[in-house]
């Protein structure tokens, strides 16, 4: 079935309308209406077609891996195995679903050759061997084998292309109904054609108009139902409840687990730093006010987002933290961004305390969190420079919290338990409006349940009363001295079951990881009045080369300290140093060889992630590769033509019976005034040679002559040795004949 | 295992019930929109990146104003439908079918469709062939797999019905495309009615029952010199008509009892004045066996159905030369059927072959019991074999111990490529000839 006329280039146009590709899309439909204008049709063989097929869906294969890569479809693949949590699957069946709708919305312009080929080709319809494999292969067979060949079905590209166009225009995010009415005023047009004979055309038109308008509300009240579902009860809604490991506002802790943790210690940041040896000790990705459970919560800080610009020109790569702070260390960061948000990998970046700026780093957006994090969105893999250095951070000062809107400002007002102090730094964005004040402060809260446990080790170590220095050195002690390190945790003894593993951590067993560590004084130091907060991140401590490596299993937590002095947060770290040894004892021996593994991902991933310039290769590399295939097909004819030659005479020097002597005689009679023309039988041309003036003579010599070599030419079993040397003395004798009927005549 | 292929085989049937339903039932056009609505479905979950749902409803709507028209479909025709007797396999044919609209209203836009008697085969054929087929073609080896149904007898493409007044009589044409050998029996023909838009028809069945003989393909085979010589034949002049001297007398004997009277040579009776008769030379003519082998495990094998076909084509051959030819092959039971001049023609030989199944049950004693018994009237043997096995070599052994001069044609399949072993046939190695499937032809042709 062929389309009616203009229906495809139509399409077309609607498709690139749809896709916000109008100009390829008018272009070809130019290109396909071209045909009414060039009358000139090219005589495409069954191979022609088959090679621009096999183009196109080269074309197709280099879209998906281009649009597979440009989705971070490669890195988030990678994670899921790494990691086959919730999230990470999802990250990796978004970007498959994002390449398959980027291709797919391609597809128009990726099968047009095709389209084109029929268009102006002499042929109507294609042979189905042309993309059914199976088929081709039944045909290859057939021909080798001398079989009679399958019957060949065709078909007209139109209409399958046409769907495809459909198809293809309706991968775009939902704006308006244009897409609905264009698809039904094409489905018209297509039923047009199809209508029967049997009814009159206003039957047609009513019926039709009816089921346009009934479709119309129809997929209203299925929008609607779509966006219910998608509302109540869609995956991402069902996401929700999966917490990502890198949450800015709550952060579970292992406390109260039993047994041993285990840790991956697969390398997860590589740092360079701008001098050698001098990187900061920690990294910090979060850090938290609110200790419940044994969960910690940003507390206020969680309802402050502040958007960072990008210095301009965009995509300068500049990201400014703080405006006005001056650094003296850079420090250049390769992380990775495991999560996933908005649609595109996100995390939070390990940044170094007191870090005022980010530098190269190819991220979408960044965004600061009052919490002292910084979530940036970007493709999997993000490398970037970090100024840092001592001195302010931007971290919501102590006993600062926001709110983000008038109602929550009118609140807090009411209640009189809060002053409204805008601060510094957060206050210059205005939008949305922001409000800082200052209420019951959070870096001082300490959970009832914590109390008793706590104030038997204050009242142990007497910190009442002394000044911030001294109780920091007296709790470093305090947990140096008499505290181990230790990833395995007993369980409880049946009597004490009411015990928080706090207190179970700091009055009995005295031993734990760093979670218990950091939280202990945390809560130690509120308890003593001094504000404290929780932070988590990555010790550094394992060189690599001229740079460092930090491994999953250096994730951390240590006690951010307020400064009031310096009104700044300082790291206070009570976890035994013994605890990075530690970690070490329970590395695999093959590490060695998972660290190649993951310097070799790493490289793959820098390239896949367009931190090399892998996607500027490709284009320059599948362009030319597909334009080179281009030419083969179109210039295929005349190389098939010269080979064919080359293979003819290949044909012909295996031949048998072409080194007849016959040949040497045919030639001197030829120059005697007789040739035989190409198409002229040896017999025909013999009676022409007879009847030839001077050449009588030669009659019966050359009667044997032909005999013998039409043998040696056609008989199967050839001529055997005295009938070869007989076929070489008749011609020479008929050589002697005529060269004496030469000089007879002469 | 057995549940297993039984539910296979529901899903089967299920599967080539619904595609016939679809495809008699929808146009192209209702088809391709069975696949849009299915792919508006898929794309509209979700809707953030996809509007494909927008699609959905229009043609939902389309879909079900045509099914409204899917009734109150009546007809009323006059057909008869003129085929020919026979038509060989994998030739097309078009044939001839009357029309006479016998209802009061103009009949306009209809299709005609022919209905075959059900193809599916019974769940004991289905296994058979299934197994057969899963021991022969490793899996995920599509190109190999046989994708058309070895069951079905023909296809027959649907035509348009000419518009025809009340009362008005017309001619169409419907192309058959018989596909194997056998009968081809028709139920009726169904008159469908597509809908306004043309999406989906109504559908209305007429009884019309007729059946259509094909008869196996056949192969061009150059005349070629058949063994033996020619024997005696007692039927005598009634067997081979005008064959041999039979004009002739060759001498005058005494009448004896028995002789028929138009033998008695009236004008010498006269002379000596008792019953003289004339003596005739006796029937000489060349009288042929072809002994088909129809032992085989793979009763839809290509091995089978072409040595059917190369028996066909020596039927047709032999038969438009000077002899008799014997049919012998095993069906359910043992059977001789013999052809030539005066007695039965090459088309009801064919006819014959046309029907032959593979023999069930039976073992190849029972054809070589048959041939051996037919031996001594037979002057030449054409065996047609699939297979050349330890027991057919013996057969051809004792063949050629009664003195009986053999040709032997083994069908192989292409993938077997090692030389037949000669075996019986070691010092005429000529009389035995490898026929590969797919060269068959060729192969045949250069015969001498």
């Amino acid at each position: 079935m062929k389309p009616p006329p203009f229906l495809l280039s139509v399409t077309l146009l609607f498709w690139g309308w749809q896709s916000d590709l109008v100009l390829p899309g008018a272009l070809m439909a130019v290109i396909l209406e071209s045909a009414l204008v060039f009358r000139t049709r090219w005589d495409l063989s069954e191979d022609d077609f088959s090679k621009t097929w096999s183009f196109c869906s080269l074309v197709l294969l280099s879209a998906v891996v281009y649009s597979f890569t440009n989705n971070e479809g490669p890195s988030s693949f990678a994670t899921m195995f790494d990691d086959l949590s919730a999230s990470n699957q999802r990250t990796a069946t978004v970007a498959s679903a994002r390449t398959a709708a980027q291709v797919i919305r391609w597809l128009p312009m990726i099968f047009f050759p095709f389209l084109a080929a029929q268009t102006f080709s002499t042929r109507e319809s294609i042979p189905l061997t042309t993309l059914s494999l199976i088929l081709q292969r039944r045909w290859r067979k057939a021909k080798q084998l001398g079989q009679p060949l399958p019957p060949a079905r065709g078909f007209n590209v139109g209409y399958p292309y046409f769907c495809a166009a459909l198809l293809s225009a309706s991968f775009h995010p939902s704006e308006d109904t244009s897409f609905f009415w264009g698809f039904c005023a094409l489905l018209m047009w297509v039923l047009w054609t199809q209508r029967s004979r049997r009814y009159g055309i206003a039957v047609w038109i009513v019926l039709l108009a009816a089921a346009g308008t009934a479709g119309y509300f129809g997929q209203r009240s299925m929008a609607g139902a779509q966006a219910y579902l998608t509302n109540h009860l869609s995956a991402q809604w069902l996401a929700n409840f999966i917490r990502r490991a890198d949450d800015p506002f709550q952060n579970r802790t292992s406390l109260g687990l039993v047994g041993r943790l285990k840790m991956s210690d697969s390398i997860v940041i590589r740092l360079q730093p701008e001098t050698p040896k001098n990187v900061p000790a920690y990294l910090r990705e979060a850090s938290y006010r609110l200790y419940r459970g044994s969960t910690w919560y940003s507390g206020s800080s969680r309802d402050y987002i502040d958007s960072i610009a990008e210095e301009q020109p965009a995509p300068s790569g500049n990201w400014p933290l703080l405006s006005d702070k001056r650094t003296a260390s850079r420090l250049n960061i390769a992380c990775y961004l495991d999560g996933f948000d908005k649609g595109s990998p996100a995390g939070l970046l390990p940044l170094p305390s007191g870090t005022a700026r980010l530098e190269k780093l190819a991220a979408y957006t960044v965004d600061r969190y009052a919490a002292g994090s910084v979530m940036a969105h970007g493709p999997g893999l993000v490398l970037f420079d970090a100024h840092y250095g001592p001195g302010a951070t931007f971290d919501l000062p102590s006993g600062f919290g926001t709110v983000t809107n008038l109602r929550g400002r009118r609140l807090y007002e009411e209640s009189g338990l809060g002053r409204f102090e805008p601060h510094g730094d957060w206050a210059s964005s205005n939008d949305p409006p922001v409000f800082v004040y200052s209420y019951t402060n959070e870096d001082l809260a300490v959970t009832p349940l914590e109390a008793a446990a706590l104030d038997a080790v204050v009242d142990e170590l007497k910190l009442k009363g002394r000044d911030q220095s001294e109780t920091l050195r007296v709790l470093q002690q305090f947990f140096d001295n008499q505290f181990k390190y230790s990833m395995w945790q007993s369980p409880p003894r049946s009597s004490n079951t009411n015990q928080t593993p706090l207190a179970r951590f700091l009055l009995e067993t005295r031993s734990g990881h760093c979670e218990y560590f950091a939280t202990a004084t945390v809560l130690l130091l509120r308890r003593v009045g001094i504000p404290a907060r929780y932070a988590t991140g990555y010790s550094v401590h394992e060189e690599s080369g001229d740079g460092y490596v930090v491994r999953l299993s250096d994730a951390h937590a240590w006690t951010l300290v307020w400064d009031e002095t310096h009104k700044v947060w300082n790291d206070f770290d009570t976890t035994p140093a013994i605890w990075v040894e530690a970690e070490k004892k329970n590395r695999s021996p093959l590490r060695w060889l998972k660290d190649a593994w993951s310097r070799f991902t790493f490289e793959f991933a820098k390239l896949r992630n367009g931190q090399g310039n892998i996607r500027g290769y490709l284009l320059w590399i599948i362009v030319p590769g597909m334009v080179l295939l281009l030419g083969q097909i179109v210039f295929r004819r005349g190389r098939k033509r010269r080979k064919d030659k080359k293979s003819d005479a290949d044909f012909l020097a295996i031949w048998p019976g072409l080194d007849s002597d016959f040949y040497q005689l045919e030639k001197k009679i030829a120059a005697r005034g007789v040739p035989r023309s190409d198409a002229e039988p040896l017999n025909l041309w013999l009676q022409r040679v007879e009847k030839s003036p001077g050449m009588e003579t030669l009659r019966e010599p050359l009667r044997e002559l032909i005999k013998l070599h039409y043998r040696h030419r056609f008989d199967p079993h050839g001529l055997n040795a005295a009938e070869r040397e007989k076929l070489k003395a008749e011609t020479k004798r008929c050589l002697e004949l005529l060269a004496q009927s030469r000089s007879g005549n002469s | 295992m057995i549940f297993f292929l039984h539910l296979l085989y529901r899903v089967y049937r299920l599967i080539t019930w619904s595609t016939f339903w679809t495809k008699r039932r929808f146009t192209v056009a209702g088809q391709a929109m069975i696949g849009g609505m299915v792919v508006a479905l898929f794309t509209g979950l979700d809707a953030d990146s996809a509007v494909g749902y927008q699609a959905f409803m229009p043609l939902f709507v389309l879909m079900i104003v045509s099914l409204m028209f899917g009734f109150g479909f009546r007809t009323g025709f006059q057909i008869e439908r003129h085929l020919p007797r026979v038509v060989t396999a994998g030739h097309p044919l078009t044939y001839r079918v009357s029309v006479k609209n016998l209802t009061r209203k103009n009949q306009r836009g209809l299709t005609i469709m022919e209905d075959l008697v059900d193809p599916r085969p019974t769940f004991k054929q289905w296994k058979t062939y299934k197994l057969d087929e899963d021991k022969h073609v490793r899996p995920f080896r599509f190109d190999k797999r046989n994708f058309r149904s070895p069951f079905k007898m023909a296809t027959v493409k649907e035509a348009r019905v000419p518009d025809l007044m009340p009362q008005q009589e017309n001619d169409l044409a419907i192309e058959l495309t018989p596909l194997r050998r056998g009968v081809v029996r028709f139920t009726g023909v169904t008159f469908a009615r597509p809908d306004p838009m043309g999406i989906f028809r109504a559908l209305r069945k007429q009884p019309l029952p007729q059946s259509l003989l094909v008869l196996p393909k056949r192969y061009a085979i150059p005349p070629i010199a058949l063994p033996g010589s020619m024997k005696y034949q007692q039927g005598g002049v009634a067997m081979a008509s005008h064959i041999g001297q039979s004009e002739e007398f060759v001498s005058l004997r005494e009448y004896r009892r028995g002789d028929p009277p138009r033998h008695i040579h009236w004008r010498s009776w006269a002379r000596i004045g008792k019953p003289i008769v004339k003596e005739f030379e006796d029937e000489f003519f060349v009288r042929h066996a072809l002994v088909l082998d129809t032992f085989t495990t793979r009763p839809h094998s290509d091995a089978f159905e072409e040595a059917v076909s190369v028996a066909a084509s020596f039927a047709c051959t032999v038969l438009t030369q000077e002899s008799l030819l014997d049919l012998l092959f095993v069906g359910p039971e043992a059977y001789c059927f013999t052809a030539g001049r005066g007695i039965a023609h090459a088309d009801q030989m064919l006819e014959i072959l046309a029907s032959v199944q593979p023999a069930a049950g039976q073992t190849f004693d029972l054809l070589e019991q048959l041939v051996l018994n037919h031996s001594s009237t037979v002057s030449g043997c054409i065996c047609v074999m699939l297979a050349w096995d330890a027991t057919r070599k013996r057969f051809v052994e004792k063949l050629r111990a009664l003195g009986l001069p053999v040709l032997v044609l083994v069908i192989r399949s292409p993938s077997e490529t090692q030389p037949l072993d000669l075996g019986p046939m070691s010092d005429a190695p000529e009389k035995l000839i490898a026929l590969e499937i797919g060269k068959i032809e060729e192969q045949l042709a250069g015969l001498r």
